[in-house]
Parts: structure tokens; C-alpha cells; sequence
């Protein structure tokens, strides 16, 4: 594992492409909850505080509020992930590094290496801007409770890349796997989802990243939309994430493994 | 040792069968020729050998044992195109290319001097020309000194020095004991150093072996007299000739066995024959090919 990630390490480090992207996602999500956070301290912190009991960047509250603000930039990860899986196939390199000398598993541990360190990166920045927020706007003192609502984020961001590694294996071209990875999360999923929920009832929040987004919903509005519908417990959204991210690993190995490169 | 064994390999793309039922094995030390027209499959063939195709039935043994990563890791292989990032200098490249084969960095820079590239060494691979791609292509197949080389057209997209270097190169790694692997559709390269082929045509294995076996190649007579019609007859009489074709002015006569000139002489004198001209030939490794894979068996 310390040879495939040494490996990774030296295909990234001179890649100025992968370190401006890695810069924008990360800065997205301070700068993302910044201006809510500005607004909501600024004019409706009062009347938001009121109806919440308190204001949603306060403790313990934030983590909450942080994780849905930030579950909304997690794209340009999916789209760093793409560059890199489609890199390989473009440069034929994932040719080159079997013939070199790794099993084909190995070239996915490699790639699976990605999703998790690109998670985490988004899992500590959204901790941090959390840590941050409850500080500045909030007016309790510290606390963990909610902390729960990070681990969702975390594993949103991990099916999400799950889905982009998907993608990039099977498309193999950084413009078409960009394109069909953008047009599912950003429109193609709600609509489904829309959709079923309208015409088959919760069975709609069941699909991959709306798991995610019915486990992270916005501390007050959240609470209100949920109420008015019907929706399945946490634990079976939280069933149904962690199955995708099985079954769509097990895909890519499936085509990795079997495949001609 | 077998360094490679091929039993019955069978390759399908599609509609197109690009490899059937090849088996054929390497001995350690031996310089293998894959040769073949353009579409019979070798490089199809190597693909199989080092994983990136998947072969339809058949298996292969790569040193007596299961073909693994571990394996391949000792193969120094260029296999078709030099597969490199683009933003990488050759330099780097050729640091992840001995990350994944685990070998020592160290030899990055004596690899980067035998194949002319110390020079640009760090300059992006996507500024390189094609023959500097080729050349940091074959820097990668030697980065460790490996003991088993798989080379697929090695010298695509060098100039005539280039190519000339390669040769040289071959020829003395062969020297060093290497075994080696050489795809091509040059035959003149393969002539030179080869000490084994393996004929393709259409997927199929139409010979294989050393190469004096494989490719038989009888020296023929190119011979000329007053009348070359009563010297073709004379020479169809004579004992062990096959065959007897009027080229221009001289009539090639190709006989089972290497013929014997002064024979041959004296015998048509005694015919009413003076030859003109009279010249033992080599057949070409380049004829004798064309003969195996035009033949339509």
C-alpha cells in the first residue's frame, strides 16, 4: 500500500492541474458557509435564532449546518478524481503500469487510495470551517453533539467519488465521464428523485446521493419539509449509502479486472 | 527454462479473430522474432502475455510459473506506443515507471544515457518528438538491467541513426545472455539478430522454432547463356532442382539442397551449354517470409 500511494504521490506532485483544483474544492468550503454564516449574523440572525432556538452556526447546531452547506460543492472532487482515473486511460499508462508491474486489483487500490484521502481532505476542511464558525457566530460554548452529521457528509463525499471513479473507468474520456458525472448529480438524480417521490413516495429518497441529502438536511428548513413528508428512518438512508458504496466499488473492480485495458 | 510458454492461445475482438490456438514456448537466452504482417496479432500476442488483454481460452507461463505482477515486474517491456504522462518530464516518468517495477532510482540516469535522452531529461514528455518518446520508451524497458526484454517494434518512429542504435543495442543485450522477445514486421531486424521465430498470419501460428528451421533458405543459382530457354530445360533435367524461372536475362534455379556450382557448370557443358554468368545467391530472409505467409496452407 506505501508503494501504490509513493506511486500516486509522484504521478500528482508535479501536476499543477490537480493542485489548483485540490485549492479551489478546499477553499469552496470555508468560503461556502462563510456567506450564509455573514447573513444569517448579520440581518436574520435573530429571527433565524428564534425559530430554531438558535443560530444555525452556533454549537452544537454548526456541524449540522456545515455539512449540508458543504455537501453542495463536493462536485469539483468528483471532477478531480475523473482527471486522474481518465489521465491514465488517455496517456494508456494504466496499460503501462500492469505491464510495469502491478496487478490490475492494485491500479483500484491505487485509484480507491484517491477517493479516500480526497474525502478526508473535504471531511477536515468542513471540520475545521465547523470549528471555526461555532466560535465566531455562535454564542455556546463547544460541543460534539451532532458531530454525527460530518460522518454522513464524509460518506456522501466518499459515494460521490465512488460514482466519478464509476464513471471514469467506464467512459475512459475526461470530457464525456465529466459531462454524464455532472448532468447525474447535478440534475438527473433530483429529477429522479422529484419524480419518484411524487408518483412511488419515499422509495425516491433511496437513491445514492439523495441518501446522502436525507441525511443531511438543513437544520431548520430541514425539519419543516420533513415533517410535512413521508421518509424512512436515518438508519435505513445510512443502509442503503454505504450498499452503493460497496456495490459500485465492486463494479469498478468487475470492469477493471475482467477487461481488456 | 522456459521464459514464456503459450498453450493454445485464443483471441477474439468482436467478429475478428486475432489469435487462434498459439502455443509456442522461449527458451531462456534465446532472441525470439514475432514476426507477421501488420493485423496477425503480435502485439495482441504480447498484450496477453503482460495483462492488459485477456485471453479468450488458452494460458501462459511466464518463467515456469503462473504469470503475476511479480513476474512482469522483472520484464523490461515496450509494448506497442511509449506510454507516458504528458506532464511528467522523462525524468519523472521514468521515477514512477521504477516505483512500479521496484527498482533502485539510480539507474534512471545510466538508462537516460544509453538512450541518448540525459540532454532533455527534464523537459516535459509532451515536448518530446516521436523518436525521443521511442527512445524514453525503451529507457524504461532497461531501467534495472532486467533479464527478460519484451520489445514491440522497437524502432517505430526513429530516424535511420535511431534505428541503427536499437539494432545495436539488441544485438548486444543479446550478447549479455538477455532473452528477448522482438515483435516486428521488419525482417532485416529480426534477420540480424534473432535466433528464434514465430510466424503469424491471421491470428495463426504458422511456424515457429529456431530460426534455420523455420525459415529454410536453400541458396539458389543465377545463371545466363546464349539461350536461356535450352538452359531452363537443362536445368529442370538436372538432379535436386525444384525449380527454374527466367528473370529478365538470368534464369534462377532453386534447387532441395544448397547446389554446387562447379557441378552445375560442368554438367550443362556437357549439354552444349556456356554460361554467361553463373552466381551462388542467398534466398532473403525477406523472400523466404513471403513465401511462408503467402502460402495459402
Amino acid at each position: 500500500m506505501k508503494q501504490l500511494l509513493y506511486t500516486e504521490w509522484l504521478k500528482v506532485k508535479n501536476y499543477r492541474t490537480f493542485w489548483i483544483m485540490l485549492l479551489v474544492a478546499v477553499v469552496m468550503i470555508p468560503a461556502g458557509n462563510y456567506v450564509p454564516a455573514q447573513v444569517m449574523a448579520s440581518r436574520d440572525l435573530e429571527q433565524a435564532a428564534k425559530m430554531l432556538g438558535q443560530s444555525p452556526f452556533g454549537f452544537p447546531v454548526v456541524w449540522q449546518t456545515v455539512a449540508n452547506i458543504s455537501s453542495y460543492m463536493t462536485a469539483l472532487l468528483g471532477l478531480m478524481l475523473i482527471i486522474l482515473v481518465t489521465n491514465e486511460y488517455t496517456f494508456r499508462t494504466n496499460r503501462q503500469n500492469i505491464i510495469d508491474g502491478w496487478e490490475r486489483r492494485q491500479f483500484v487500490y491505487a485509484k480507491l487510495i484517491w477517493v479516500v484521502l480526497l474525502s478526508l481532505a473535504a471531511l477536515l476542511t468542513a471540520v475545521l470551517t465547523a470549528f471555526v464558525c461555532g466560535l465566531v457566530y455562535g454564542s455556546n460554548s463547544f460541543s460534539l453533539e451532532g458531530f454525527s452529521y460530518m460522518w454522513y457528509y464524509w460518506l456522501q463525499v466518499v459515494l460521490e467519488l465512488c460514482l466519478a471513479l464509476l464513471v471514469a473507468v467506464l467512459v475512459k474520456r475526461a470530457g464525456f465521464a465529466m459531462a454524464i458525472f455532472l448532468g447525474y448529480i447535478m440534475m438527473l438524480e433530483q429529477t429522479l428523485v422529484l419524480l419518484l417521490k411524487r408518483y412511488a413516495g419515499p422509495v425516491g429518497g433511496l437513491l445514492p446521493l439523495q441518501t446522502g441529502d436525507e441525511l443531511l438536511p438543513f437544520p431548520l428548513v430541514g425539519k419543516m419539509v420533513a415533517n410535512l413528508s413521508e421518509r424512512y428512518d436515518d438508519s435505513v438512508y445510512l443502509l442503503f449509502l454505504l450498499g452503493y458504496i460497496v456495490l459500485i466499488i465492486y463494479l469498478v473492480f468487475r470492469k477493471v479486472l475482467k477487461s481488456d485495458l | 527454462m522456459s521464459i514464456l510458454s503459450l498453450q493454445n492461445i485464443s483471441k477474439k475482438f468482436g467478429a475478428v479473430q486475432a489469435l487462434s490456438g498459439v502455443s509456442f514456448d522461449v527458451p531462456q537466452g534465446a532472441v525470439y522474432g514475432v514476426l507477421g504482417p501488420n493485423g496477425s496479432g503480435k502485439t495482441t500476442l504480447l498484450g496477453i502475455v503482460t495483462d492488459v488483454l485477456k485471453a479468450d481460452t488458452g494460458s501462459f507461463t511466464l518463467f515456469d510459473q503462473p504469470a503475476a505482477a511479480r513476474q512482469r515486474r522483472q520484464i523490461g517491456t515496450l509494448l506497442e506506443t511509449p506510454n507516458f504522462y504528458h506532464y511528467l518530464s522523462g525524468y519523472r516518468n521514468l521515477e514512477i515507471a521504477a516505483a512500479i517495477k521496484q527498482r533502485d532510482k539510480k539507474d534512471i540516469g545510466r538508462v537516460l544515457e544509453v538512450c541518448g535522452l540525459a540532454t532533455r531529461q527534464h523537459a516535459a514528455f509532451k515536448t518530446y518528438s516521436l523518436g525521443m518518446k521511442q527512445r524514453l520508451a525503451i529507457a524504461a524497458v532497461l531501467l534495472g538491467d532486467p533479464e527478460v526484454l519484451i520489445l514491440d517494434e522497437p524502432t517505430n518512429g526513429l530516424d535511420p541513426a535511431g534505428i541503427a542504435e536499437v539494432r545495436e543495442l539488441v544485438r548486444h543485450l543479446a550478447g549479455a545472455g538477455k532473452t528477448i522477445i522482438l515483435a516486428s514486421h521488419l525482417l532485416d531486424e529480426v534477420e540480424k539478430v534473432c535466433t528464434h521465430v514465430a510466424i503469424l498470419r491471421n491470428g495463426r501460428l504458422l511456424r515457429s522454432g529456431s530460426v534455420d528451421v523455420v525459415i529454410s533458405r536453400h541458396d539458389y543459382l543465377e545463371l545466363a547463356a546464349a539461350d536461356n530457354e535450352a538452359l531452363k530445360t537443362a536445368l529442370l533435367a538436372y538432379p535436386g532442382c525444384t525449380s527454374v524461372q527466367l528473370n529478365g536475362s538470368v534464369v534462377t534455379a532453386v534447387f532441395n539442397a544448397t547446389p554446387e556450382p562447379a557441378q552445375v557448370n560442368s554438367y550443362l557443358a556437357q549439354q552444349g551449354i556456356w554460361l554467361q554468368h553463373l552466381q551462388l545467391r542467398k534466398k532473403s530472409l525477406e523472400k523466404a517470409f513471403l513465401e511462408i505467409t503467402n502460402d495459402p496452407a
